[in-house]
């Protein structure tokens, strides 16, 4: 029954995935995009660091490790919901499908799955390639941090997709929305450790960010990675990625009824 | 099958002021107004059955389709499909229903035709058979084989309609709603689609609603008609009982040898060009045969010929009469 349920998200996201590997071009684009900001990431880093290390044990090294899985990390935290919630509100489109039985935003998360399946062959094995070629091969600190890497990277992906799709479902009421997914990549960029690491942060500032969720995003699955954290500190803040991840799926859940009750009432 | 009962939807439309002032004033102050797209409507299809849903632009007939489909909730009044109200159980009751909008596709811009019916199958889980079973047929009476391999956006208008009228009829429901389906079509296409809507209703049996403006559509399909105007229903009835109702006259129309025209006690005469003279008569005062004998026992007759009052006349008729008097 379940499998039958699921069946047609499963073709929903392997028909996305095939045609995500037919854009060439966006490819080799984001590929380059992402090896430039990679590469001249790394060379500030190397010119800040010298030879010095930084006060939790981080050196020149292990941030070399830390800008390659950034940049490795962004193409997985790829999303589409915004655009398609975006999209489907302009069109009208929303409307038609929700005359099929399925859910709207279970065909969203389908495709963004399709896709960054698509993403991990066609992008994600390219970067780690030139970074390892070019910076560093990024080598995890430890086997044992492999799990908690992969448990957090999971929560980390939920929570970029909820706030992305909690974002696109602001089109409903916003105005400009170009102007609101701007802040919002900005917003991740900044505050998320994915280029400046919060450590570097002044302390009250950092104290700030991690009740946010975008370090969540970022930061702790890195932090994991090169190992700039000790175990006691990697399980509270997994404990807050969890919580957070609970929130912003309450969060979305309630918003996702509004907005369809609100599409059903006005008509689109 | 389906069955509408005591419909309204209003709208809540924010209004503002004209000019600066107005727009500023708007800022501070909502007034809203409440305007009633669907006032009350009331009626039962039969299954089997092809409706006619008609009325001018604006009338509340897309609103009562969306409603009926499931895609808008009613502000009071339930619709009824098979016994199931559409609003309460939509993901079971879709199952039973095909939409096709003439203006907007449900295809997949840039999937092919295929590939959009494959998904259509994935999602209404329908058995692999079935399914092939089911295009043969749509290929039978479509001609839509060739048409598999193409994706969408190359499409041209009445390709697409086609493809998207197959997508509504994949899963087999038992209510088909088609709103404005012939919009735009060429003369060819149109065939073609009047052919579809008829042999699935014969077929398979299908319930056929269908909003249009198209006359042929009407007169070829549609042995019921719905008219609704304002929102509110008109006339709901058989279409040449209600041509026999709104319009029970006929126009006669006789050519004589000369310009001099004789008049008919029991005929008006509407126009007079040349030789040839168009009298009106009731149906129930006269008969044709009896107003061409009296004619020719006056004045020798070239020729004649009987007209039927049309059926734009009709929806005129029926789209002025009430309105005058309903609001």
């Amino acid at each position: 029954m379940l499998n039958g349920r699921l069946d047609k998200y499963l073709y929903i996201c392997k028909i996305r995935m095939i045609r995500s590997f037919t854009y060439k071009f966006e490819v080799y684009g984001n590929i380059l995009m992402q090896s430039i900001i990679m590469i001249t990431t790394a060379f500030f880093w190397k010119a800040l660091f010298k030879n010095e290390t930084f006060e939790n044990g981080v050196t020149a090294d292990s941030m070399m490790t830390y800008t390659v899985m950034s940049a490795a990390l962004s193409v997985m935290f790829t999303t589409g919901v915004e655009r398609r919630i975006q999209q489907s509100v302009e069109k009208g489109s929303i409307a038609t499908d929700m005359m099929r039985p399925v859910n709207v935003f279970g065909i969203f998360l389908a495709e963004d799955i399709g896709n960054l399946i698509a993403l991990i062959v066609q992008n994600l094995f390219p970067i780690l390639l030139i970074g390892s070629l070019l910076i560093k091969v990024p080598v995890i600190v430890s086997l044992s941090a492999i799990p908690m890497f992969v448990g957090s990277l999971f929560l980390s992906m939920a929570i970029n997709w909820l706030l992305a799709a909690i974002f696109g479902m602001w089109a409903f009421t916003a105005i400009s929305m170009d102007a609101l997914f701007q802040v919002k990549k900005h917003l991740i960029r900044l505050l998320s450790g994915s280029i400046i690491p919060i450590w570097f942060f002044p302390a009250w500032l950092s104290d700030i960010l991690n009740l946010l969720p975008f370090v969540y995003i970022y930061q702790l699955p890195l932090d994991i990675y090169i190992g700039s954290a000790t175990n006691d500190e990697i399980c509270r803040r997994m404990l807050i990625q969890l919580v957070w991840v609970l929130v912003l799926a309450t969060l979305y859940y309630l918003l996702s009824k509004k907005v369809l009750k609100k599409v059903m009432v006005q008509g689109g | 099958m389906i069955q509408v009962k005591n419909l309204y939807k209003e709208y809540c439309v924010a209004q503002k002021g004209k000019g600066l002032g107005g727009t500023v004033k708007a800022l501070f102050k909502n007034e809203k107004k409440i305007i009633k797209a669907v006032n009350g409507l009331d009626f039962h299809v039969g299954s089997g059955e092809i409706v006619g849903f008609i009325g001018p632009n604006g009338s509340g007939k897309s609103t009562t389709i969306k409603m009926m489909t499931g895609i808008l909730t009613p502000t009071s009044g339930e619709v009824l499909i098979d016994g199931r109200d559409i609003t309460k159980q939509r993901k079971e009751v879709v199952n039973d229903i095909g939409v096709v909008f003439g203006q907007r596709t449900q295809l997949n811009w840039d999937l092919r035709l295929e590939e959009s019916f494959e998904l259509l199958r994935h999602i209404y889980r329908i058995d692999k058979k079935e399914y092939n079973e089911t295009l043969a047929v749509m290929d039978s009476i479509l001609g839509i084989h060739e048409l598999l391999n193409k994706p969408v956006r190359q499409m041209s208008l009445g390709q697409r309609v086609k493809g998207d009228l197959a997508a509504a009829m994949l899963h087999s429901p038992k209510v088909l709603f088609l709103d404005e389906p012939t919009i735009g079509l060429d003369v060819g296409s149109k065939f073609a689609l009047r052919k579809f809507i008829k042999e699935i209703n014969a077929i398979r049996g299908t319930t056929v609603i269908l909003t249009t403006h198209d006359l042929g559509d009407i007169q070829e399909l549609c042995e019921r008609l719905i008219i609704i105007n304002n929102g509110v229903m008109m006339e709901d009835g058989n279409l040449s009982e209600i041509v026999e109702r709104i319009a029970p006259y006929r126009t006669l129309v006789v050519e004589y040898y000369d310009s001099e025209v004789p008049s008919h006690p029991k005929a008006e005469i509407i126009s007079v060009s040349d030789n040839i003279v168009r009298y009106k008569f009731m149906k129930s005062e006269i008969t044709a045969a009896a107003l061409i004998s009296d004619l020719s026992a006056t004045k020798p007759i070239k020729d004649v010929g009987i007209e039927e009052a049309g059926i734009d006349e009709i929806i005129k008729i029926a789209y002025t009469t009430k309105t005058t008097d309903g609001n």
